[in-house]
């Protein structure tokens, strides 16, 4: 028996900047409904271990995991939370089926930002505690100089990046989920308020709210329950040295390693000419372009050009974030490598509606925790 | 979900914070590298004889090949701007008149993450040296605020 792993089930609840009525515990209860639906199980008979990817400090509740089961159907059964980005969570997903103990697992990741109402301490708290928190600088800096060695050492342009802004905020508009859609020109991009420049505000993906639930199953029951399953052919992932102090400022290393890995998994050679279409990471604009050189898709320097030339927009030869990425659906905290993954299954389904790629059989997804962490995740989906 | 009927009237959220309030261990490395900088103006690096890497601030550990280090260098105070930002928001979120600018600033194959100062009208930019100014020694605990900022030498 071939032991290939699937998504056989997607849902989404949201996306939304603010969701004052549901609680977090509503807002994943009806991802997780819709998921189950879609994948045709049931959650207290079918899925035999449940998976959150959830940050304490985020959530703002200790020992966060607990309050995980009884929203999922997972009371009194497997059940465990990592502290990573969503597509951590599915590398854990398909190790557990790879297990071979579980043939069907489900994996949830959530943001309720809009309750998160000190989240620059937040953030903060996250830097190194005796050599930079005691500067009481706002985490942001750390993408600000990132992206200010970035540019400096690839030729990239402030331009380049603004143009990144304009095209996944219009993609955003054809994504009835996304909420930050919206028809920009350059000059607009260009002209708003610093955050920590060269960085500007309006690179900066906006939080929302919402939940993604997937469902994740071995061959067997995949073929069994679903007419579009969609196969998971590589998911990588990596950590780059937490210190400030020790790691590259222009090249996201954890980013190309992470790929390194899943494109081995996948058998894939030549990435750009194996992939149709990417799902990259977004948060600050600059990263779309840095983690698709990451990816290999282009050479340091050239992902500006031929963003600018139009080649990765939705008609282009290499669609980027056609979802309209964390730009255009707002930044998901833990759950925006679910985001990534969701829109890539949707694509490769056929199912993304207005913004449908043609004939697309191999998409990835890649996400990255955010400042200040240095960890990635990659994953390459096929239908 | 459609189930609830909203009154804008009734209450919607119960609100709370966290009292967190944690003590971090410089450790050995970290105990000496604190303790020249507030003795002896003086930033320490441990060198990696296998990895011929000098990292700063000093670590017990070469996280390359996980050799225990023990040979300190001292790597003087003047580095390179590396990379830099104007920061425009505080450490709250919220926004600044003025922005600060915050650099990285290379010494030995490490460095420090520090405010920088320019004293003349120079703008920076990378690979400009700066210089590590220290507070005076009565007013030095031993801490990376020990060290005030960088500032850029244009001369």
């Amino acid at each position: 028996m071939s032991d290939r792993v699937a998504i056989i089930g997607v849902g989404w609840s949201g996306f939304r900047p603010i969701t004052p009525e549901f609680s977090y515990k509503e807002l994943m209860y009806e991802a997780a409904r819709r998921a189950y639906s879609d994948a045709g199980v049931d959650p207290r008979r079918d899925v035999e271990s449940f998976i959150t990817v959830a940050e304490d400090f985020h959530e703002g509740t200790s020992i966060f995991d607990e309050y995980t089961p009884d929203q999922l159907g997972a009371v009194l059964k497997p059940m465990h939370t990592i502290a990573g980005d969503g597509l951590h969570g599915l590398a854990t997903a398909y190790m557990l089926v790879k297990t071979g103990q579980f043939s069907i697992v489900a994996l949830e990741g959530h943001s309720k930002a809009s309750n998160m109402l000190t989240h620059a301490g937040i953030t903060a708290y996250a830097q190194d505690p005796v050599l930079n928190r005691p500067l009481r600088l706002n985490t942001h800096f750390v993408a600000g100089m990132e992206m200010n060695r970035y540019l400096y050492d690839t030729g990239t342009t402030p331009e380049q990046c603004a143009q990144v802004v304009v095209k996944n905020r219009r993609n955003a508009l054809d994504n009835p989920s996304a909420p930050y859609g919206a028809e920009l020109s350059l000059d607009e991009v260009l002209s708003g308020p610093h955050l920590s420049w060269p960085l500007g505000m309006r690179e900066t993906a906006e939080h929302v709210d919402g939940a993604i639930t997937l469902v994740i199953a071995n061959e067997e029951k995949a073929l069994a329950l679903s007419n579009y399953p969609i196969w998971i052919l590589g998911i990588g992932w990596s950590n780059d040295s937490p210190a400030l102090e020790n790691r590259d400022w222009s090249s996201a290393n954890y980013i190309k390693d992470a790929a390194r890995f899943a494109y081995r998994q996948a058998g894939i050679h030549h990435s750009y000419q194996a992939i149709d279409f990417a799902e990259v990471d977004d948060l600050y604009a600059y990263r779309e372009l840095q983690s698709l050189e990451a990816l290999g898709f282009f050479k340091p320097g050239e992902a500006g050009q031929v963003t600018e030339e139009g080649l990765t927009h939705r008609d282009g030869a290499f669609p980027v974030n056609v979802s309209g990425g964390s730009l255009g659906m707002g930044n998901l905290l833990d759950a925006n490598g679910l985001a990534r993954a969701l829109e890539v299954v949707l694509q490769l389904r056929g199912t993304a509606g207005p913004r449908q790629l043609d004939e697309v059989s191999i998409g990835l997804a890649q996400s990255w925790r955010g400042v200040p962490t240095a960890s990635g995740a990659v994953a390459i989906l096929g239908n | 979900m459609t189930l609830l009927k909203r009154d804008p009237n009734a209450p919607s959220a119960w609100r709370d914070e966290m009292q967190v309030t944690s003590r971090y261990t410089f450790g050995i490395a970290g105990e000496r590298f604190f303790r020249a900088i507030k003795d002896d103006q003086q930033i320490l690096g441990s060198h990696c004889n296998n990895c011929e890497r000098t990292y700063v601030p000093a670590a017990a550990f070469c996280e390359r090949c996980m050799n225990q280090l023990d040979e300190w260098v001292d790597v003087g105070t003047v580095g390179e701007v590396v990379t830099f930002t104007h920061l425009y928001v505080n450490y709250d979120g919220s926004q600044r008149e003025e922005p600060e600018t915050v650099a990285f600033i290379k010494l030995g194959d490490g460095g420090l993450i520090h405010r920088l100062v320019s004293s003349g009208s120079h703008p920076v930019e990378i690979g400009m040296p700066a210089k590590a100014i220290f507070k005076p020694s009565s007013e030095r605990e031993g801490s990376i605020l020990d060290i005030v900022h960088f500032e850029l030498i244009t001369n």
